[in-house]
């Protein structure tokens, strides 16, 4: 099959990046060939094979200052990188990730008389909160077109099926609900808790409050952030991590500056999946203060590395994480919801513990690639026949 | 607690600096072979010279643009940040 989307290794922007290589990878091990197409990367080569997937990238050679019309654009260079491929492959289904992807997606789908799927990671009216410009009006309307383009949508969490059948007035009977997955493996590495501490200004006896995410609004830092003030009167010597970049980071840190706490919070940037993973082992608490999020991958890889997950109870975390089982829920946009949360974790050491054994319990239960793949595979064949 | 207006701009309502950061984007300034001059952003952003030297400065101090020397010419393009804080806007 071939694969369309606007992220892959090592272009890695949010979830579906990591989605691609998970599912590409699992699809390779169930025998089936994978030809996944994507946007260049500074020093990625335009073509490789990752563990058996081909990775073709396009290079887009024209730009523009509008985001939309930038968007067109690449989308002319995906088609074209296919096109040298379709030629000498005979694919059964296209897959495309996003809106993003969908006119080279579309444009596949009517040429070679074959069938489309699209998978739908998130909207645009959940991402924005609503639609306040022209951009996501127009952003809203390709999601819908791509929809209803596609002979099947598969997402990820049942609360972004009533999401896409109620905004875009889509038939049930057309959607799948596949969850995400993760490498569980990835995740047991050997980890020198003291030393990664140590490297992020943690000393011994510190709590260290780990918070792991694009630095946008949808994933409710700000929240976090003005929790602090509260959590510090508890635990004077914590220290809190915030892991990712994004477009509201200079927002987020006057918001941090704000509290009066700015010494003991530290923004690290983008960092690699090595580093996030060495912070979560070492963490005593990961917040996932999320307002808007399809499913929430980032507590699954937390769930994997055994630390206790605080997280908004929203669409798919809501799904994800059994409320005192295995994690904590609070409230989405309630700073003293996180500070409780929070100190629920840390106040009881053995209750965090029997959180965190039973989440792993259920992460190698229900979240494996293999599954994925093999419930993907599914709905190929319901397309193909 | 009261909702901060200032996390719901769009990117069409962002300072200037950030505008810069994704024209710059956008119009493909992401690696080192494909830097644009000042007199080039100029053309593409409509923003005057002393105004956008002051930007980019300011993204180079942040880790999202880079300049080199070519030809006795300053050329600029994104760095791998910056292109990943761009992309944060479109995911």
């Amino acid at each position: 099959m071939g694969t369309l989307t606007w992220e892959f290794p090592p272009r890695v922007v949010g979830g579906i990046a990591r989605h691609c290589e998970g599912l590409a990878k699992a699809l390779v091990k169930l025998n089936h060939e994978v030809y996944l197409f994507t946007l260049d990367f500074p020093g990625s080569p335009n073509y490789e094979e990752m563990d058996g997937v081909k990775v073709y990238r396009a290079s887009t050679e024209l730009g523009h200052p509008n985001f939309l019309t930038w968007v067109l654009m690449f989308n002319h260079f995906l088609t074209k990188r296919m096109a040298d491929v379709v030629n000498q492959v005979d694919f059964d289904v296209m897959h495309i990730h996003d809106w993003l992807a969908a006119f080279s997606g579309i444009s596949f789908k009517h040429y070679m008389k074959k069938p489309m799927v699209l998978t739908v990671h998130s909207t645009e009216v959940g991402r924005a909160q609503g639609l306040h410009s022209p951009d996501s009006f127009s952003i809203n309307g390709i999601e819908w077109w791509s929809m209803y383009e596609a002979d099947r949508v598969i997402v990820c969490s049942e609360s972004m099926k009533n999401e896409v059948c109620g905004h875009f007035n889509l038939p049930g009977d057309k959607v799948d609900v596949i969850p995400n997955a993760i490498d569980a493996t990835k995740y047991q590495i050997p980890v020198d808790h003291g030393a990664v501490r140590q490297r992020y200004g943690v000393g011994w006896g510190e709590k260290l409050i780990l918070c792991v995410g694009r630095l946008v609004p949808q994933k409710g830092i700000e929240y976090f952030i003005r929790a602090i003030p509260s959590i510090s009167r508890r635990y004077p010597e914590a220290k809190y991590i915030i892991v990712g970049e994004g477009w509201s980071r200079d927002l987020l840190e006057a918001e941090a500056r704000a509290t009066g706490q700015s010494r003991k919070i530290k923004f690290t940037g983008f960092a690699s999946d090595r580093e996030v993973i060495e912070l979560m082992t070492s963490a005593d608490v990961l917040v996932v203060p999320s307002i808007y999020e399809p499913f929430g991958i980032v507590a699954l890889e937390g769930m994997a590395t055994g630390v206790p997950v605080v997280a908004s109870q929203v669409d798919g975390l809501a799904e994800v994480i059994e409320h005192d089982r295995t994690g904590v829920f609070v409230y989405p946009r309630s700073p003293d919801s996180i500070a409780w949360g929070i100190d629920r974790v840390l106040s009881n050491p053995d209750h965090a513990r029997w959180l965190t054994e039973n989440a792993k319990d259920k992460l190698h239960k229900a979240y494996s690639w293999e599954a994925v793949a093999m419930k993907t595979v599914d709905v190929y064949r319901k397309v193909v026949e | 607690m009261g909702e901060s207006h200032s996390f719901r701009q769009q990117p069409d309502e962002q300072p200037n600096q950030l505008r810069l950061l994704i024209m710059l984007h956008n119009i493909g300034a992401t690696e080192s072979s494909k830097s644009l001059t000042i007199q080039q952003i100029s053309e593409w952003t409509r923003m005057d010279t002393p105004e956008l030297q002051t930007h980019l400065q300011k993204l180079i101090e942040l880790g999202y643009a880079q300049s080199f020397r070519s030809n006795e010419t300053d050329k600029y393009h994104l760095t791998v940040n910056g292109i990943r804080k761009v992309l944060s806007l479109y995911s």
